[in-house]
């Protein structure tokens, strides 16, 4: 029995430690830092921080700003789920089909975004948007519509990072769905074809149900990712213009690394950690009950 | 053999432990450029090795917090003029007090004021300054005289009336801001006699000035003088005339000439406009020697080596960062250059912001209401109200 135990422990002992170290302590410091006032005064000497107790969460509920990023969070998750599963669905029917051509060709593009530097896609992206010269607006013009500042539009700006998001994400959704489209066997498709069921119905009835496992996946990740939408807003507009594409995260950061509230944004960090929480135990459960 | 591969190992160890190493967080050009003036202080101090480690101005900030958080701080570390006053109140730096008093190199008179007070936190000095900058108006000498001004305009009146006029072209504007940017908007407020904080720590945004100034500034908006998406890419505006003026500092004289050639010769730079002064922001980097550090006496030896009017002018020629040290003001090579010499005049009347540990927080009280009010979300009055209820409940 000892021996096994040993074992075990040489075995998940490393990674054990790493999770401890990066993961485990910093929730554990983070949870207790967001009952204190920690600010500038303790970061050199943790002595000044003080307990405040609930403090923190209740200014929190009158906290405009805090408000508005959990508004603009949910608006982009809202809008970027859907169409993020849409197209890389999509997408990935299109690469499966036999007739497809260079089809390595088109797997590459549609992941490429997804590898690439957030910070550099940013700069690109703020070309493109960029009224005056950008592809977008000059591309519009062709058809006579008129062109927007995209992103110092308090109307436009989430949007345009939405966009950024979703066209981020597809690639490794893609892959995903592509990998659950090749596991489905073919005898499903010809036993529903043979019962008359057309392209619409086959797709319904047999591919739906078949990338069950797969969608879940998706949506239980694309969920915990879209909520903590952070790089995007950051790079293009700082959460500008007026807060309109302030996010949970980009708040919790401002809170913390401008201004040195670092008990606050620890309890906007405790906030969303109970909301990613509850909508991924949501998502679970609904699966099950399908099931 | 082997015996003395040892004992040459081994004394090579003692010697890399007895020389004492001078480390250094420096930033962005500046920690490229270091190692050259370095050489000289390292030859001035035999066994002496200084190491710097280069940080990029974009995750400096960052890298300095969580050095502060974990006590892993360098001996010296150049610090960005606003952010003194945060990391002074962290009290992760060493009061350089008693060390000035018996300095012969450094004392307060020899640096610019506004400068010198960007290094004081309640009363004790955190800092030296190394270098200086200060945002001046930037113009476009071709364009501006298409619609009479062969000079620079001198005051409020003038600058509106020259940019109003610029911005009746098709499709251009008369200059730009930045809607979000303090650093832009607070050289007005002083210019007009006001602050956003009085002496007192109390706000001093409820005055007739102030509102002045905010809807001086506002104005510009509001007629459409300046592009409301603000600039794409500064270089290519002011080239192709889009936007032919804006305020910003000496660091982007050598990059105009580098990325917009073909304008060469057409465009100029010129003090702040006045209304009461022509105040303008005062910003630059600072030296300060972190409280954790073993080698304190060689830390303020390196402090005072950069602060010699030599090395300060070899700094100058080396990058064209302007010099803190008055005297260096003096050389001819600085007097004659046609554009140093409107930072060197622009100095005599330029101020930080305060330096207290709350000024982050009514910085972005003052650049989120300040949206508000050039956008036209909110009306002067609005803007005024909010900005005191705010930054009261901040300086309580």
């Amino acid at each position: 029995m000892k021996t096994r135990l040993s074992a075990i422990l040489i075995f998940l002992g490393p990674a054990l430690f790493i999770m401890t170290v990066f993961i485990i302590i910093p929730i554990v410091l983070s949870l207790l830092i967001s009952v204190t006032d920690f600010n500038v005064y303790a970061i050199f000497d943790w002595k000044n921080a003080e307990f405040v107790g609930f403090k923190n969460f209740i200014d929190l509920f009158s906290d405009v700003i805090f408000w508005k990023a959990l508004f603009n969070t949910f608006y982009a998750l809202v809008v970027a789920l859907p169409l993020t599963i849409i197209f890389s669905l999509l997408f990935a029917l299109l690469l499966n089909r036999s007739a497809t051509h260079f089809k390595s060709f088109f797997r590459l593009s549609l992941y490429l975004p997804s590898i690439t530097n957030t910070v550099a896609i940013a700069v690109v992206w703020a070309w493109l948007l960029n009224p005056r010269y950008g592809l977008l607006n000059w591309f519009l013009g062709l058809f006579g519509i008129a062109g927007q500042n995209w992103l110092s539009d308090p109307k436009w700006a989430m949007p345009s990072i939405i966009a950024l998001v979703v066209w981020k994400a597809i690639g490794p959704n893609m892959l995903l769905f592509l990998a659950g489209l090749q596991n489905i066997p073919d005898f499903l498709y010809e036993a529903a074809e043979l019962d008359g069921a057309n392209r619409w119905k086959q797709f319904l009835h047999v591919t739906v149900p078949s990338l069950r496992p797969q969608l879940l996946f998706v949506s239980v990740m694309l969920v915990i990712g879209y909520l903590q939408l952070f790089e995007e807003p950051y790079m293009l507009t700082k959460g500008g213009p007026l807060n309109s594409t302030i996010s949970i995260v980009l708040y919790l950061y401002r809170q913390g690394f401008y201004q040195f509230n670092f008990g606050y944004a620890s309890a906007v960090a405790v906030v969303l950690f109970g909301i990613i929480l509850t909508l991924t135990a949501i998502q679970m459960r609904l699966r099950k009950y399908q099931e | 053999m082997k015996k003395l591969v040892i004992s040459i190992l081994l004394i090579l160890f003692a010697i890399s432990i007895y020389g004492t190493t001078l480390k250094i967080w420096a930033m962005g050009e500046e920690a490229k450029t270091l190692p050259v003036i370095i050489q000289e202080f390292e030859k001035e101090n035999p066994g002496v090795k200084v190491e710097i480690q280069a940080l990029p101005w974009s995750n400096a900030f960052e890298k300095l917090l969580t050095g502060v958080a974990g006590r892993q701080l360098p001996d010296v570390i150049q610090m960005g003029t606003t952010w003194m006053p945060s990391f002074s109140a962290m009290g992760a730096f060493q009061d350089l007090g008693a060390y000035i008093k018996n300095s012969e190199i450094i004392s307060e008179e020899k640096f610019f004021p506004g400068s010198w007070s960007t290094c004081v936190y309640r009363g004790k000095v955190y800092g030296i300054p190394w270098y200086v900058d200060t945002r001046v108006l930037f113009y476009r000498t071709d364009l501006l005289a298409e619609v009479g001004y062969t000079e620079a305009p001198r005051n409020w009146d003038e600058l509106y009336d020259a940019a109003k006029k610029l911005a009746e072209r098709p499709e251009m504007y008369g200059l730009t801001f930045q809607t979000n940017e303090i650093q832009e908007f607070i050289p007005f407020v002083w210019q007009n006699g006001a602050t956003v904080i009085d002496e007192n720590n109390k706000p001093g945004v409820d005055t007739p000035e102030f509102m002045e100034a905010l809807d001086y500034f506002a104005r510009f908006f509001e007629e459409d003088i300046v592009p409301k998406a603000g600039s794409g890419n500064i270089f290519q505006d002011f080239a192709s005339g889009f936007v032919p003026m804006f305020f910003t500092g000496p660091w982007m004289v050598s990059m105009i000439h580098e990325q917009t050639p073909q304008i060469d010769g057409k465009w100029a730079v010129a003090l702040m406009p006045e209304k009461i002064t022509r105040t303008s922001f005062m910003g630059g980097s600072n030296w300060v020697i972190s409280k954790t550090s073993k080698n304190k006496e060689l830390a303020w030896k390196f402090l005072e080596f950069m602060s010699r009017p030599e090395t300060q002018f070899q700094w100058y020629q080396l990058l064209k960062a302007l010099p803190a040290v008055k005297e260096v003001w003096n050389y001819k090579e600085l007097k004659s250059d046609p554009f140093t010499s409107v930072f060197g005049e622009q100095l005599k009347d330029a101020k930080a912001t305060p330096n207290i540990a709350e000024w982050e927080k009514i910085e972005s009280i003052v650049e989120s209401v300040l949206e508000k009010r050039v956008l036209g979300k909110i009306t002067t009055d609005e803007a005024i109200k909010e900005m005191t209820q705010k930054i009261s409940k901040v300086l309580k």
